[in-house]
């Protein structure tokens, strides 16, 4: 009853949210006029809130606690961490790869996970892939995309971060989909739960501590790096799972620029000090 | 024993399916990516010079490989056609030092590790070169980077680095047309506020 009930909110708010995706456009082609804009972010007064919120969040919990843990925490430990959270995305991966039609990849998804908890001691080592078996995660998100839902508009979610209405289906869909919590039962699928939700925000922050930093004070306009950033990687994604070069999309707009257009301005000299 | 089976079963059937195609078409692009890596990495791990000598000849390094006046009226997109002469001149000094203080010294976070490069092709006016970065103390844990190049006049140049999918001279493009989106399109605001970031 109650896996019924979800389907149809998760059908009923795709196709809401396919809605949404054609209004943006339209709200882009009128800005085209005078600028053209390929991102789709008519909600971007709200979603700056959000983000400036999550900023702050960031700066007091999220940052001190990626921080400390790269201090504390040796380079070892923490690629076994990296390496125990990918095995535990192998079965959601592999039930998407077969939502995807992706049977091959389901097999080497299904195979990692076996190998990797048996052999690899709990995921913590991953000789799946030194014998070949090598696969990229994949979530539900991602699967709506191979079945030709589009992305619709730019959402900043207070805490999660940059998404969009088909991503955060796909996120709300995962505990449904993943096997992890639907086979066994009890409380152990909480505690993963819990541990891939927070040591995966953790181990993710720590990842990238100095690009973000980086960024931050380096930006222009931070909010839109980070939402060219998200857009561009799950765009890349999406193009990867249709087997797309996603090169063929960037080749568009970097042709769009004409490399000889004749420069009418004075000529600067590069010079270094 | 049926477990064992199993997994060398699974083995044999997926193993064969993992050969990655090397296609070297354009060895001269690889070449010059490798060199520029070589480089790069040669004078990141170089004990003998001072801080500020290293990132002197690192920003050098940068700078030469790639084509700076493109990428400047890339990432203004349509706004440089509209520009005026002054401002022009304006915003190319000014992006010139941001780029400097920025990206130069971004970049050797990802060229510390050995680049390895895996293949290249070509993309209308360019040539993408491929490589991994690997991470450090694993053997798996890969950074994928795609090289975008023109060759022109017999010189190739860098004109966009991709990282996992992530092109930074678009994420570049795309910020500062969000800037000028929010500022009533004015370009000497841009201008402002890119001197004001770089000091």
């Amino acid at each position: 009853m109650n896996l019924r009930i979800l389907l149809v909110l998760i059908i009923g708010s795709t196709l809401i949210f396919q809605g949404c995706a054609s209004k943006g456009t339209e709200l882009n082609s009128s800005l085209s006029q005078q600028e053209v804009s390929t991102v789709n972010d008519p909600f971007e007064k709200v979603n700056r809130v959000v983000f400036s919120f999550n900023i702050i969040f960031d700066k007091i919990i999220l940052r001190p606690i990626a921080v400390t843990y790269k201090a504390l925490v040796p380079g070892f430990v923490r690629n076994r961490i990296t390496y125990s959270l990918n095995n535990l995305s192998m079965p959601i991966t592999a039930v998407n790869n077969l939502l995807q039609g992706e049977l091959r990849k389901a097999g080497v998804s299904t195979s990692r996970f076996i190998i990797n908890s048996t052999v690899g001691l709990l995921g913590f080592f991953d000789p799946a892939s030194s014998i070949g078996l090598v696969t990229e995660t994949e979530d539900f998100g991602q699967t709506l995309s191979v079945w030709g839902v589009s992305s619709g508009p730019y959402l900043v979610l207070p805490f999660l971060g940059p998404s969009n209405p088909r991503d955060f289906t796909g996120l709300l869909s995962t505990s449904l989909l993943d096997p992890m919590y639907q086979i066994g039962g009890g409380s152990a699928p909480d505690s993963l739960r819990t541990y891939r939700l927070g040591t995966g925000a953790v181990d993710f922050r720590s990842q990238n501590v100095e690009i973000l930093d980086d960024l931050q004070n380096n930006s222009i306009d931070y909010y839109a790096a980070v939402r060219s950033f998200y857009s561009q990687g799950r765009e890349s994604q999406a193009a990867s799972n249709l087997e797309i070069d996603s090169s063929d999309q960037e080749n568009d707009i970097f042709d769009d620029f004409e490399i000889n257009e004749s420069y009418v301005g004075p000529d600067i000299e590069i010079t270094y000090d | 024993m049926t477990k064992i089976r199993l997994h060398i079963y699974l083995l044999l059937l997926f193993w064969s399916f993992n050969f990655t195609a090397h296609s070297s078409n354009f060895l001269e692009e690889e070449n010059f990516v490798t060199s520029f890596a070589d480089s790069a990495i040669s004078i990141l791990s170089n004990d003998t010079i001072s801080d500020p000598e290293r990132t002197s000849s690192f920003t050098e390094l940068v700078m030469s490989s790639i084509d700076l006046n493109l990428i400047s009226k890339f990432v203004l997109s349509k706004a440089w056609k509209n520009a005026s002469d002054e401002q022009k001149e304006n915003y190319l000094i000014a992006f010139k030092d941001y780029f400097v203080s920025s990206y130069a010294n971004k970049l050797d976070q990802y060229t510390g590790e050995k680049v390895d490069v895996i293949g290249s092709q070509e993309a209308g006016k360019y040539v993408i070169v491929e490589s991994n970065i690997v991470r450090e103390g694993t053997d798996t844990l890969k950074i994928n980077l795609k090289w975008r190049l023109l060759n022109k006049n017999n010189q190739i140049k860098i004109i966009d680095l991709n990282i996992e999918g992530i092109s930074l001279v678009i994420a570049q493009r795309e910020e500062f047309q969000s800037f000028l989106a929010n500022n009533d399109y004015d370009l000497d605001k841009l201008i402002e506020k890119i001197v004001s970031v770089s000091d």
